[in-house]
């Protein structure tokens, strides 16, 4: 039988409906509009003195009762009626409620002979208490739960009180305890959340207080059984009489009690913890003395609110901060992750966490101490399996299979999906923080005897260690990482707005560009034709020009054609922007023997030592590359012509994932203080009358590698040659 | 075979306009030379309408058509030709100051004869105008146009 079915078979306990009561008192049910009794508790007549008929109203002895019940009705606002009222030659504390099923339960208890003066000592200490209640430092709450157990113990002589504690679970701790010895010290000790089932837990939370004077009484049944009009049993819920479960009894017997009485502990409305007053014998306390102890845990419950409240808000407003100084940092940074990594420990903070993730399709990065990127994956996988836009726990073993083995970093985590369509996660993560548990008894055991569950028998005592488990998260560090997620989405989506935006008119400029360079194309190159054409004929036609004259012809010549091969360098390489790369497999041997010998078709009076090695295959677009070398054997060829022998070796190997290739001459060479010029466009290390070029060759074999997403290099000394070399991944992958 | 047929040169810019003439006097064809300033211009000479309607002489022997021209550009006159039943066998030269993509693919889409770009150098430009007037005036063989009616 597992634990879970113990639970359901206790929680499935009638307790609600008992049918009896305890024998401390006597009861009379009343239907609430006719004013007839539906069932009486069997000792009515016993405990009372009157002999009651179900079916009629409340005979003439009882006629305070009936002046009561009007004064009751009279005050709507009043749903629990308690009052000290005289019938015949005694008095009773009367407590009258109507429950759900449209029943005034009447109850009947002793009235003791001092109970008068007492309710105004009660009234003193009460007051006493209240203050003392402020007087401590808000903060303080062991104090605050230590001073309410003594109070309550005091007033009701129960020889232990203690304050317990729930955590997420149920399982309650005992922070403060008044003990004046008959009894053993709890202070300190957890108890397993099925010590109180679901059904009880609910019950502490519609009624507060609850009253055993005796754990070994006989309950006093109701009579008839079953409400005979509604034909079905009474609900006694909210009735300081009832009768609890024989279950509950044989507990109390087991934890060597005989009496008790607990009083909840209700903040913002949920059941926090309880005040459980025990007394080895038999205890009784008077109903007043109840209502003080009642009051006093509600002042202490407000106290527990008020401390949550402040430590809840200031939490929140050093979390905005954070949350600005993120934001700001989010703002500057184009890149969520290159963000969270400058504003690390902001982010961390932010939710108390030790270590963080960025889950995104193409990377993680993880923050602090966090797990390695493959364990976040399987997070992230796990995550998305939920089908949750957020997760936390601090028990992540205790949900994702295989999570134990991140335990010590991991225990924790907290996770916002900060995107919509993508499984973009950031993550928190908690470390294990090892707990050692002292339990009042063996949490694990439960005793069966004949197919009947048993409470436990033992409660020495147990210790357990607690693994795997981290801090828990707290409501104000869920809500900002909410806002944070919010924020990130917002900052996403209008980075992507911005970015259309900005894509649109990149688009437009790219297209008047394009018009632009087009018009240049034509309408520049003309006149430069011009220019030459006319000059030319001027040449032609004057056969006794004087050699000056001729000389500044040519001079005019020169300029108009080497400024016509600029405007065609020019738009080489601005259609290099806007052509899309045809990449295919690049015979590179082909290319290199092609350009090579078309260049030193024209120069052949020159001597040039060739060395070509035999060229690893690569991809590329073939044109774009036959343009790098194009350029790079030019430059070789140009810059050796003052050599007696040009020397130009080439080169090719594959390094890695790229293939590299490298040409070198024997030529002018350069100086290395220039290396960062040469690639770029106009830069030129050697004057024009020294060698001819329009200083774009080299920013174009940058251009066209960098749009292969590979490398240039260069390496040069003056006068003893260069070497150029680029390289051209394996794979690659054009953005475009 | 010689043909006597004029040559038709649609050039907007007076210097190209000169230089290119001069260029097409030095390799001594005798073809006239018809010259229509701007694409509509061309067309009127062609179709025989405006200021040439009744022009004596037969369809020229070529076209050399500058591809940027005023009021109807040089692409527009091409198609004009090449989509009418009996001029599209006149042939047509486009003649470019640069080698731009777009205009290549589009001339040679719509039936272009010949795409050539007008060099800087003078030199150059000479040898290819001289060569243009010399392969198209006096080398090729024209399509038989004379059997072909106007519509």
């Amino acid at each position: 039988m597992s634990d879970a079915r113990d639970l359901d078979i206790c929680a499935s306990e009638p307790i609600r409906i008992p049918g009896s009561i305890q024998p401390h008192g006597a009861m009379i049910v009343l239907d609430a509009s006719s004013q007839v009794i539906t069932q009486v508790s069997a000792n009515v007549s016993t405990f009372v003195g009157l002999d009651l008929r179900v079916g009629e109203g409340l005979p003439e002895e009882l006629r305070s009762l009936r002046e009561a019940i009007e004064r009751k009705a009279a005050d709507a606002d009043e749903e629990r009626f308690q009052e000290a009222l005289q019938i015949g030659d005694r008095t009773w504390t009367v407590l009258m409620h109507a429950n759900a099923q449209g029943r005034l339960i009447i109850e009947f208890e002793q009235r003791g002979e001092q109970e008068e003066q007492a309710i105004e000592a009660l009234f003193v200490r009460l007051q006493a208490f209240s203050q003392s209640l402020l007087d401590h430092s808000m903060d303080d709450l062991t104090t605050a739960a230590r001073q309410t157990a003594v109070f309550v113990r005091a007033i009701t002589g129960f020889d232990r009180a203690l304050v317990y504690r729930f955590d997420p679970e149920w399982n309650g701790h005992v922070i403060a305890q008044a003990n004046n010895g008959e009894l053993p010290n709890y202070l300190g000790l957890r108890f397993p959340s099925k010590d109180i089932p679901p059904q009880a837990r609910e019950l502490y939370r519609t009624n507060r207080l609850r009253l055993i004077p005796s754990a070994s009484y006989e309950p006093v049944p109701l009579v008839p059984a079953v409400d005979p009009e509604l034909n079905a049993p009474l609900d006694l819920s909210l009735a300081a009489l009832r009768s609890v479960s024989p279950v509950h009894l044989e507990y109390m017997r087991n934890m060597g009690t005989g009496s008790s009485m607990s009083v909840s502990i209700l903040v913002d409305g949920a059941l926090w913890g309880l005040v459980a007053c025990h007394s080895r014998n038999a205890h009784t306390v008077s109903a007043n003395a109840r209502a003080a102890a009642d009051f006093a845990v509600q002042a202490f419950s407000m106290r527990v609110s008020a401390n949550a409240r402040l430590e809840d808000a200031s939490l929140r407003v050093a979390l905005s901060a954070l949350q600005g100084r993120l934001l700001a940092i989010m703002a500057e940074e184009n890149e969520l992750s290159a963000a969270l990594a400058r504003g690390e420990s902001e982010l961390l903070s932010y939710a108390d966490a030790t270590g963080a993730a960025l889950a995104s399709d193409d990377e993680i990065v993880v923050f602090g101490a966090a797990p390695h990127a493959a364990a976040v994956e399987s997070m992230v996988e796990f995550l998305e399996s939920t089908g949750r836009q957020e997760f936390y726990t601090d028990h992540l073993g205790a949900q994702m299979p295989g999570a134990e083995r991140f335990a010590e970093q991991a225990s924790g985590l907290l996770a916002v999906r900060i995107s919509e369509l993508y499984p973009h996660w950031l993550i928190w993560f908690r470390p294990e923080v090892i707990r050692t548990v002292t339990w009042g008894g063996d949490p694990h055991m439960v005793v069966r005897e004949s197919g009947r569950i048993h409470p436990r028998q033992s409660f020495q005592s147990w210790q357990d260690q607690e693994r795997g488990k981290s801090t828990p998260w707290r409501e104000a560090e869920l809500d900002a990482a909410r806002n944070l997620r919010n924020a990130i989405v917002g900052i996403v989506l209008r980075k992507a707005e911005v970015l259309a935006n900005l894509s649109e008119s990149l688009q437009r400029s790219n297209k008047e560009l394009e018009a632009f360079s087009y018009s240049v194309s034509h309408d520049l190159r003309a006149p430069f034709r011009h220019i030459v054409g006319y000059s030319e004929l001027l040449k032609g036609r004057s056969t006794n020009l004087d050699a000056k004259s001729r000389h500044y012809l040519d001079s005019i010549s020169e300029s108009a054609l080497a400024a016509g091969r600029l405007v065609d360098d020019l738009l080489n390489f601005s259609h290099l922007g806007r052509t899309q790369l045809a990449l295919k497999n690049v015979d590179m041997d082909k290319i290199v023997s092609e350009v090579r010998h078309s260049t030193t078709r024209l120069i052949d009076q020159r001597q040039i030592e060739w060395d070509v090695a035999a060229l690893p295959i690569a991809r590329g677009d073939p044109t774009l590359i036959r343009q790098v070398w194009q350029n790079l054997i030019d430059n070789a060829v140009k810059y050796t012509a003052r050599e007696e022998v040009s020397r130009i070796a080439i080169r090719g190997w594959r390094d890695g994932d790229e293939i590299c290739y490298q040409i070198s001459d024997n030529g002018v060479g350069f100086d290395m203080a220039y290396l960062g010029k040469l690639f770029g466009v106009f830069q030129r290390l050697q004057r024009t009358e020294d060698f001819q070029g329009t200083g774009i060759g080299l920013a174009l074999v940058r251009r066209i590698i960098d749009r292969h997403k590979g490398r240039v290099w260069a390496e040069g000394s003056v006068g003893e040659g260069a070497t150029f070399g680029f390289s051209l991944p394996l794979k690659v992958r054009i953005d475009d | 075979m010689t043909d006597y047929r004029p040559i038709l040169l649609v050039e907007d810019n007076p210097k190209d306009l000169e230089l290119t003439l001069e260029a097409l006097r030095r390799c001594n064809i005798v073809n006239e030379i018809a010259v229509a300033r701007d694409g509509e211009e061309a067309l009127d000479y062609l179709f025989r309408r405006g200021k040439f309607e009744g022009r004596n002489e037969g369809e020229p022997t070529v076209v050399l058509l500058d591809l940027k021209l005023p009021k109807i550009d040089g692409l527009e006159v091409l198609e004009k030709i090449k989509s009418h039943a009996f001029l599209q066998r006149v042939p047509v030269v486009m003649l470019t100051s640069s080698r731009e993509e777009q205009d290549l693919i589009a001339s040679y889409e719509l039936g272009v004869n010949a795409f050539v770009v007008k060099p800087v150098e003078f030199g150059q430009f000479m040898e290819a105008i001289s060569n243009l007037g010399v392969f198209w005036a006096l080398l090729n063989e024209p399509a038989p146009l004379r059997d072909l009616e106007w519509k």
